[in-house]
């Protein structure tokens, strides 16, 4: 299996003020392409934090990272900016739908506004997302028009849009009851099949864990042996 | 620019439409107040503009004033001063040439010699003042339309009569038909009937000129052949400074415009444009103050939208482009609703009359700034979203969606 994700010595210390909180002290990820992998670990062990630095939403105090080949620590913003629209994709806990614009229109938006306009073929790429999420009888409703589970699969759709290398999940079924959960998880599982895209889900949630391919479990800032299961 | 950030941008305009349209209103607003105070402005200059120059000449031509000239001399320290002589009589002798050379110039309407000077009127123990202007009784009414300004008997000056203004007739207790005594400056008596009263709304004119013909002046003011002064009138007052400069330089005789005998307008009219200035200023500043801290609220609302479009790619420069847009249209949609309803507020002003018939307000619809109105707001409305668009594109994505 090729790596598609290559993390090294990741350390992230925040400063508030004086004090400095280290959260992450030299963590190494390996992602093969196409794996579905849990990132789990106790509240505050740094989950997030470490989402967003492989999602190059923010910069490490020292690593490297490599996805798809390419070394990205040290890209410009700009660079960044390109690298996320066209290699990453983003579920948050929060569905963060723009709530001024339809299903179909969010979906599409990723690809639209770097391009400067939203194209036919833009358009029927989205509602193709949206029928494989199970929307395709919601495509033109208003995103504040949906259902929490229903903005989640939305969500996900946004995320695929540009065909991306990479998902990153932050607690994707973190506000969802478990039907729906299970049916965001499944759709997930799904994606990960058929298109062979690489996920990193960082969950609370055993049951979602259990349901991944592999699990890597965050302690004290370092990567720690998963437990097993049960304990 | 975009389409698809201006698709953005309307689709965020129209999710609170009555904010939207408060907004645009407010900036309408502004608009329409720029275009009533410069409508009323422009107005207000070409009316008093016209009062000055409908009513009297446009150029004056008048002998060279003596002046007293300091003559020096090398190897003299005293100063000399010359005497200026005051035996020649001020005068036009060869006004009839000047007449026709000024009649040869372009868009002159009318041109007339006359005979001016002091003189006392005299009734019984009354004793008042008056200015005298001879002029040919053909044309009178050439300067000032004093025939049509009569309010009793009439403008036949070839009868020999005296024409007076309604309050020196109340101030002598005469009226049209009745003998007065004139007594000149040059010592010359002659009982003159009044041939008729006018009335010109100006208080010094209607209590001190009297018109009489130029032949009856000449004996009256010991002037067989010249004249004093030749009074010229334009089609186009504004015409009037170049064409002083070019009868000066031609005939040597003194050339005033108009606008120099009155230059307290003059001063009028700067001080009334600069007030006109300060408020249409304000009235833009307030628009762009009032659409910054619309974009400014609008920003820091979708702050986490931002953030999620940050987060999957969407450029700084695309925000930045959206929240630009609003601006360019709100200032533009405000400029254009507030245009109409300035000229819809001029021209319903316009129409307002006093009991006497004559408009209440000297307002030029026409003559609102229009132009201005549009490009200034439009052009502040841009600039206003210009700090919030930045403050947008510069948002954290991160903390933007951990909000
Ligand atoms: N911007 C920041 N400034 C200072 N400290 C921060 C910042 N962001 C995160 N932290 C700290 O880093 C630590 C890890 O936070 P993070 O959000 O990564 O944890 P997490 O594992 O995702 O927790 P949870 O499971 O509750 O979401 C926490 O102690 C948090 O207080
Ligand atoms: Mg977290």
């Amino acid at each position: 299996m090729t790596r598609l994700l290559d993390a090294r010595g990741l350390e992230m210390t925040f400063r508030n003020g004086d004090e400095p909180t280290p959260v992450l002290r030299g963590v190494d990820v390996q992602l093969g392409a196409g794996e579905l992998t849990a990132l789990i670990g106790a509240s505050g062990s740094g989950k997030s934090t470490l989402l967003s630095i492989i999602g190059l939403l923010l910069r490490p105090t020292a690593g490297t990272i490599e996805i798809a080949g390419e070394r990205v620590e040290g890209l410009s913003d700009a660079r960044r900016t390109l690298f996320r629209n066209s290699r990453l994709g983003f579920v948050f806990q929060s569905h963060h739908l723009l709530p001024d614009f339809t299903a179909t229109e969010n979906v599409a938006f990723p690809a639209a506004a770097p391009a400067g306009r939203l194209t036919p073929a833009m358009r029927l790429r989205a509602r193709e997302l949206l029928v494989r999420v199970g929307l395709g009888d919601r495509m033109d409703f208003p995103a504040t028009r949906l259902s929490g589970g229903q903005k989640q699969r939305v969500a996900i759709a946004r995320a695929l849009m540009n065909r991306p290398k990479l998902i990153l999940a932050d607690e994707p079924t973190g506000a969802l009851d478990r039907e729906s959960a299970d049916q965001v998880l499944t759709l997930m599982k799904e994606v990960n099949e058929q298109d062979k895209a690489t996920f990193l889900i960082c969950t609370h949630d055993s049951l979602v864990a259990a349901r991944c391919g592999r699990s890597t479990t965050l302690q004290d800032g370092r990567v720690v042996p998963t437990p097993a299961r049960g304990e | 620019m975009t389409v698809f950030a201006f698709t953005v941008a309307r689709r965020y305009l129209l999710s609170n439409p009555l904010q939207t349209i408060l907004l645009v209103a407010g900036v309408a607003l502004g608009v329409t107040i720029f275009v009533f105070i410069t409508a009323l402005i422009h107005g207000l200059a070409i009316l008093l503009t016209h009062q000055v120059t409908a009513n009297s000449a446009h150029v004056t031509l008048e002998p060279a004033t003596r002046i007293a000239r300091v003559l020096k001399s090398p190897g003299v320290d005293t100063e000399a001063v010359a005497l200026v002589s005051t035996f020649q009589r001020q005068q036009i002798r060869e006004w009839r040439s000047t007449v026709a050379l000024v009649r040869l110039q372009p868009g002159i309407s009318s041109v007339g010699a006359q005979i001016t000077g002091s003189a006392f009127l005299l009734k019984g123990e009354a004793s008042e003042p008056v200015a005298i202007t001879g002029v040919d009784p053909d044309s009178l009414d050439d300067i000032t339309p004093i025939s049509t300004l009569l309010v009793g008997g009439d403008a036949n000056l070839e009868a020999g009569g005296i024409l007076i203004g309604y309050r020196l007739a109340g101030d002598l207790g005469v009226s049209p038909g009745q003998p007065v005594l004139l007594r000149t400056e040059r010592g010359v008596d002659r009982l003159l009937a009044v041939q008729g009263v006018f009335k010109t709304g100006v208080q010094t004119v209607d209590e001190r000129v009297a018109y009489l013909s130029l032949p009856l002046a000449r004996p009256l003011f010991r002037l067989p052949e010249g004249v004093t002064n030749i009074e010229v009138k334009l089609t186009d007052p504004q015409g009037a400074r170049p064409l002083a400069a070019l009868l000066h330089g031609a005939t040597g005789l003194r050339a005033t415009p108009w606008q120099d005998k009155n230059l307290s307008l003059d001063e009028a009219l700067t001080a009334q444009a600069q007030t006109g200035q300060l408020i249409q200023m304000f009235s833009l500043v307030s628009i762009i103050i009032g659409v910054a801290s619309a974009l400014v609220l609008s920003t820091y609302r979708r702050r986490s939208e931002i953030g999620i479009m940050r987060a999957f790619g969407v450029s700084g420069a695309f925000v930045s482009w959206v929240f630009v847009l609003q601006g360019l249209m709100i200032g533009l949609i405000g400029a254009v609703v507030g245009c109409v309803a300035g000229y819809g507020l001029c021209l319903m002003l316009e129409g307002l009359t006093k009991a006497d018939g004559t408009p209440a307000l000297p307002i030029a619809p026409e003559q609102g700034g229009y132009l201005a109105a549009l490009v200034l707001t439009t052009l502040g409305a841009v600039l206003a979203s210009v700090a919030p668009a930045r403050s947008a594109a510069r948002l954290d994505p991160l903390e933007a969606i951990q909000q």
